[in-house]
């Protein structure tokens, strides 16, 4: 058996990252949730020391991605994310305040899987983000290739 | 060069022309007067020789005469006779001639007077002679002639004459040098005028050069000041271009990261509601005395509240029906705001648009919403544009929208679109028959977020302002005419031809 999928949350708002946690448990998905508040501290545990990535060989992860973050952008994580060997195959959920048609194109180019834009309107949001979770409930993700 | 300088060549030019002019004028007149006196100079002159020859004359034909006189003396031959009739016959009139001639000077009349007393002396005396040679009295006549030297009529004659001659002699050297002096005058004043108006040819070439040198000093400053000034141009309108650039891109920040926050109050207030739901429940729990019962269904009834309490839950629930409203209006806001700098960072693409079938498609589009109103859209035959047409639909869409938005109640709706070319610009009309805006707003109207007259439709205030916004992207101006309670009309002026040039985008 598979080892769980564990949530990568990157997300600079801490009260967002609340709100996604709760909804997210609120729609019965119990995965692991590793919250990170900025680029740097995501890429680190992301990569690894190494730049690598290799400590994540055969886990399974899902990552939650806010573009607009302090130290980076998140369209420079899906990049790499993308271009890394081992964590390519990770499912990338976009989940941003950004509804600009060109970002939205742009994210899907670098391989994002799933764009979402955070609605303003608390039940749409929730409504959102509880749907995200019926998601992670049934999506397969692979493990990252050994 | 200022003005003055300008003004001062100009009338210094028209000085030297005027001068050159009088000058020529001069030398004209003086030649003429000079001329004249110089032929009147010659004149007496000739007069003078005249007078000489004639003196000449005279004494020739006294001389012949003698001759005569003295050769019929010798020979009594008849033919001599003759000869001296015809030489004493013209020697008086020599004489009146030459008292005639002489008449100009005093000294000569007294001299002549003198001269003609001596001569007809003279001529009596040939006279006698002659008759006594008639009468065979040659000897006596010889005599006479024997002490002719001493005669005092020959002596007079030769004193008269010679003083008459010496007289002339003085005149002609007198009056030939006052004719040199004419000539001279006349000669050196040519000189001297020509040597003018040459002169004053050289100043005013002078002044020419020198003007031109200045217009075309001050062409070479007006292009250099043209060119500065093109160049000035160019980077205010690159610094406008960069502020507005700026303008759009902190608008775009700005809404944005506003949002973030915006998600968090209205997410927590979400959440608070359902912490207000939980927590009055139980204290209405915690309140009643008799524990909660499920009901038939099964279901727990919810459980009532005390009366204070009730009150506590109502004001709970206003508050963040408050909060919600006020976060609900903001998001609208942020997103207008979005919007527009999103529209303002379209790249406009001009293309032929047929404006009449663009407009039938906008009214297609609103028909559900006229036929409610009952109301009627005329479009009259429309000139084409070239413009963006998206820009088009959104103008006309919403001028379309707010006309059946603000309509009289009570009255069927009429709104007219018509428009016409002008000078490389085509001028729209939307006319409609609604409301009215008052004079006052009408300036407010086309501001963002601001709005006119009765609330009473849903509405961001954004819609003219964002109209207007585009109009002047496309190089146009719009303007609104309307009274309250009588319709209003937009005009809307675009450029026939939209290039893609305008005041803040370069292509």
């Amino acid at each position: 058996m598979s080892k769980p999928v564990t949530i990568i949350m990157i997300e600079d708002d801490e009260g967002h990252a609340r709100l996604i946690e709760r909804n997210i448990r609120r729609s019965g998905v119990n995965n692991e949730i590793i919250p990170f508040t900025n680029g740097t501290d995501a890429v680190n545990y992301l990569f690894g020391k190494d730049s690598t990535g290799l400590d994540h060989r055969g886990e399974a992860l899902l990552i939650l991605l806010d573009l607009n973050l302090p130290d980076m952008t998140g369209i420079d994580i899906l990049k790499r994310v993308k271009e890394n060997e081992f964590l390519k195959c990770a499912p990338v959920v976009v989940l941003t305040t950004t509804d600009d048609a060109q970002e939205i194109k742009r994210c899907y180019e670098l391989g994002c899987n799933v764009y979402i834009t955070k609605p303003v309107n608390y039940e749409s949001f929730a409504n959102a983000i509880r749907q995200l979770g019926l998601f992670f409930s049934v999506i397969q993700v692979p493990q990252a290739s050994t | 060069m200022t003005a003055d300088a300008v003004r001062r060549r100009a009338l210094w030019q028209i000085l030297l022309l005027l001068a050159g002019l009088l000058v020529l004028a001069a030398i004209s007149a003086g030649s003429v007067i000079l001329v004249n006196q110089a032929r009147d100079d010659s004149k007496w002159v000739i007069h003078t020789v005249e007078v000489q020859n004639q003196i000449s004359n005279l004494l020739l034909e006294i001389r012949r005469a003698e001759s005569a006189t003295r050769a019929y003396l010798l020979s009594t031959s008849p033919q001599f006779l003759a000869e001296y009739e015809a030489s004493s016959g013209a020697i008086m009139p020599a004489v009146d001639r030459l008292v005639v001639l002489a008449n100009d000077n005093p000294a000569q009349v007294i001299n002549t007077a003198k001269l003609r007393v001596a001569v007809a002396q003279r001529l009596s005396e040939f006279a006698t002679g002659i008759d006594r040679t008639k009468n065979n009295d040659v000897q006596s006549s010889v005599d006479i002639l024997r002490r002719g030297d001493a005669n005092q009529a020959v002596q007079d004659i030769a004193n008269i004459t010679q003083a008459m001659r010496a007289e002339e002699g003085r005149l002609f050297v007198e009056r030939t040098r006052t004719a040199d002096q004419s000539q001279q005058w006349a000669s050196s004043v040519t000189v001297a005028g020509s040597g003018l108006v040459v002169l004053l040819a050289a100043l005013s070439i002078f002044l020419v050069r020198q003007s031109s040198n200045a217009r075309d000093e001050a062409e070479a400053r007006l292009r250099d000041s043209n060119i500065d000034l093109e160049a000035a141009v160019e980077e205010r309108t690159a610094d406008l271009r960069e502020a507005n650039e700026e303008l759009q891109r902190f608008s775009y920040i700005v809404s944005h990261d506003l949002r973030s926050p915006l998600v968090n109050i209205m997410g927590f207030t979400s959440e608070l509601e359902e912490l207000r739901g939980d927590i009055f429940k139980r204290i209405a729990t915690l309140a009643n005395a008799e524990p909660v019962v499920p009901d038939t269904s099964g279901e727990l009834p919810e459980p009532a509240l005390p009366e204070q309490d009730k009150q506590l839950s109502a004001d709970f629930t206003e508050a963040l029906d408050f909060i919600k409203s006020s976060i609900g209006k903001m998001d609208r806001l942020i997103s207008a705001i979005l919007n527009l700098t999103r529209e303002g960072r379209r790249e406009f693409k001009p293309v032929k648009i047929e404006t009449r079938e663009l407009i039938e498609s906008i009214a297609a589009t609103v028909a559900h919403q006229a036929a409610e109103s009952e109301t009627q859209i005329r479009i009259e035959p429309l000139p084409g544009i070239e413009s963006d047409r998206l820009a088009m639909e959104q103008i006309f869409g919403n001028l379309i929208d707010n006309a059946l938005k603000y309509l009289k109640p009570g009255v069927p709706g009429d709104i007219l679109v018509k428009g016409r070319s002008k000078m490389g610009f085509v001028i729209f009309e939307v006319i409609d028959n609604g409301r009215g805006i008052d004079p006052k707003d009408h300036q407010r109207i086309f501001d963002l977020f601001r709005r006119a007259g009765t609330q009473d439709q849903p509405g961001q205030g954004i819609g003219l302002a964002h109209v207007r916004a585009l109009v002047r992207r496309m190089g146009g101006t719009m303007s609104v005419s309307s009274e309250l309670g009588n319709g209003s009309n937009f005009t809307v002026t675009l450029p026939a031809r939209w290039t893609g040039h305008n005041r803040d985008k370069q292509t």
